[in-house]
């Protein structure tokens, strides 16, 4: 696969008429129906839905976990419906970082380990470059000194944020999070979110945040709702940065 | 490489698991080890044993008291076949004696030729317990069991007498323990000449011509193809006369290959479950691995290797287990060497990563049809 498909001049996503269907025939469910929208490189959204809405599909889509069973994903032009499993695989490991509600650390390794392991399954040498670059990422994340440490011996908030940093290694275009914070405590889930923003604005990655939570979606520019399958609304929205901030401060702008 | 950091870290992520399965492959590897070389020199000290000392092939005329006449083309058949062991070729005459000393009387094989030839056959000079064997005119061989019956000893005269004919007086140079007690109380070894005069043959003449070969098995070969050559005499070669016993190690073999075969299974089974236990734990690990864009190959490639290993983990260990056994063994009083078997021990270890890298087929195809939709939604 050459460079230019991937290239930025087109948006960074595409999604076209995705439907997602579970079985067939009488016990066939639709998951998702005619399921559009584009995304620019550099957004910060979530999707927001109750459970069993379907966004768990969607985010399984658009993370090239799962495919449609109609529709096009295309990721910078290049339509991910025409790859091979392997091809997918890799664009996974280049394109996306995903972070999940649970940290899904590997418990037989260290901080250091888990972070590069993204790159690492890209073939990347761990040598100097490698930990100069995740020590920075831990940086990033306030978590220096816990390098050496094992997955295991972090708390539950420290556990997320090495969950993050894994993610970003790869420097990729688009951080896809499914309920990062929901097993967080207040505190840990500002933190995270003002990392999320912070990162969004330093380095241009795009975030996906997937919550059934509308307060946490409050603090993205864009909020896709999905209920029954259907993508019921997609709207902008004025960051409000973390805290308490009245209803009636937030301003939305129909796309 | 990664998937070989990541098998070896699972495995030491779980260091008693992997021992134990390790131990397991190596006690199988070392009853390999221990058994096969057991079997193989329990036979080879078997056959030793029945046919080290005495021919392999014995030539003779198709009426056994007839002579053979040994021709110059019987001597270069034989002395030219590169299967033949050096020098262990004997023309031997054979006849029946009585002994008497005054008392008593006991009947006697007598087989008479030249020292050099006996010798190398039936190693009389090692199995010598008393006296120093010579085979010269008058000089006459004893048994053990037969010296000790008649209170003979090396230097005592040995009285036998002949049907018909005139009594003869020897003199008894050596006792020899020929390992069998029928042997040890009938059979005499005597100088060529004493049964030629008794037998009335010409000095070409012999009752057989008896050859051991250098590889024992090799003699029905060896046999069959002289048999071409040697119209109208009979060859006689051990197999032939010994068909109770091969059998008899024919079927040891079998139940030895048996009992490595079930052992070889049991290993493969222990392997195959602790691999598939192993990859239900760290099904977790894989899907994570195989959504942070870990193709299904190599993830399968982590079991592989970690079969791969254990296999050669436990083979080694096995191995060197097997020689602690054979060398514990080395201690037991038993009437054979065990000795290692360099090729066999080669097979064994090259069957055990086999086994540990068949088995670890099952684990390897289902991380590789691993969903990882199914690990990261199940948190």
């Amino acid at each position: 696969m050459a460079e230019a498909p991937l290239a930025p001049a087109a948006p960074l996503l595409v999604v076209d008429s995705l439907d997602k269907v579970y079985g067939s025939g009488d016990t066939a469910t639709h998951a998702l129906q005619g399921v559009s929208f584009e995304f620019a490189e550099a957004e910060f959204a979530a999707i927001i839905g109750q459970s069993g809405s379907g966004k768990s599909t969607l985010l399984n889509l658009l993370g090239l976990l799962d495919t449609p069973t109609s529709g096009t994903v295309t990721y910078r032009g290049t339509d991910i419906g025409s790859l091979g499993k392997p091809r997918r695989a890799e664009l996974r490991n280049s394109l996306i970082g995903f972070v999940f509600q649970f940290h899904h650390l590997l418990p037989e390794f260290s901080v250091y380990e888990n972070v590069v392991m993204p790159a690492l399954i890209a073939g990347v040498p761990d040598d100097a470059e490698l930990r100069r670059r995740a020590e920075e990422t831990l940086g990033l994340l306030d978590l220096e000194g816990v390098a050496d440490k094992n997955a295991n011996a972090l708390s539950g908030g420290q556990k997320q944020r090495v969950a993050i940093a894994r993610a970003l290694v790869n420097r990729p275009a688009l951080v896809l999070a499914d309920e990062p914070t929901g097993n967080l405590d207040t505190t840990n889930t500002g933190l995270v979110y003002d990392l999320f923003r912070s990162i969004n604005e330093q380095t241009g990655t795009a975030f996906i945040i997937v919550t059934h939570d509308r307060n946490v979606a409050q603090r993205t520019d864009r909020i896709l709702e999905v209920r029954d399958g259907l993508l019921i609304a997609d709207e902008r929205n004025r960051y409000i940065g973390w805290g308490d901030v009245p209803a009636g401060a937030r301003r939305r702008q129909p796309v | 490489m990664l998937p070989l950091r990541i098998a070896l870290r699972f495995l030491r992520s779980a260091p008693v698991q992997s021992l134990l399965i390790a131990a397991g492959i190596s006690v199988g590897i070392a009853t390999q080890v221990f058994v096969g070389s057991l079997i193989v020199s329990l036979q080879a000290g078997l056959v030793e044993q029945t046919v080290g000392s005495s021919p392999h092939i014995t030539i003779r005329a198709p009426d056994e008291g007839d002579p053979v006449t040994l021709t110059d083309d019987i001597r270069t058949l034989i002395a030219e076949d590169a299967r033949v062991e050096d020098g262990a070729i004997a023309a031997v005459r054979q006849t029946s004696a009585l002994f008497t000393d005054g008392e008593d009387s006991a009947p006697l094989s007598l087989k008479g030729g030249d020292l050099a030839g006996i010798d190398a056959i039936y190693s009389l000079s090692e199995r010598t317990v008393e006296g120093t064997v010579r085979l010269d005119d008058g000089d006459i061989v004893l048994g053990t069991d037969f010296a000790e019956k008649y209170g003979l000893s090396p230097g005592d005269p040995v009285r036998l007498t002949f049907a018909g004919r005139e009594a003869v007086r020897l003199t008894l140079t050596a006792i020899v323990d020929l390992g069998a007690a029928a042997a040890n109380e009938r059979q005499a070894f005597v100088g060529g000449a004493l049964p030629s005069s008794l037998l009335g043959w010409r000095s070409d003449e012999y009752s057989a011509i008896e050859v051991q070969v250098r590889e024992p098995f090799a003699s029905a070969e060896v046999a069959a193809a002289w048999d071409g050559s040697l119209r109208g005499l009979e060859i006689v070669e051990w197999q032939e006369a010994n068909a109770d016993l091969l059998s008899a190690l024919q079927s040891q073999s079998a139940s030895s290959y048996m009992i490595q075969a079930f052992v070889l299974v049991a290993v493969a089974l222990g392997i195959a479950s602790t691999l598939a236990i192993s990859a239900v734990q760290k099904t977790r690990q894989i899907g994570i691995l195989k959504a942070m864009g870990m193709s299904d190959a190599r993830a399968g490639r982590i079991f592989l290797w970690q079969a791969t290993l254990l296999g050669v983990g436990g083979t080694s260990g096995g191995i060197g287990l097997g020689y602690l056994l054979l060398w514990a063994f080395s201690f037991v009083p038993v009437d054979f060497a065990i000795e290692p078997e360099p090729g066999f021990i080669a097979f064994s270890a090259a069957v055990g990563i086999a086994v540990a890298l068949a088995s670890s087929i099952i684990p390897t195809r289902s991380t590789s049809r691993l969903d990882p939709i199914e690990v990261i939604q199940g948190g």
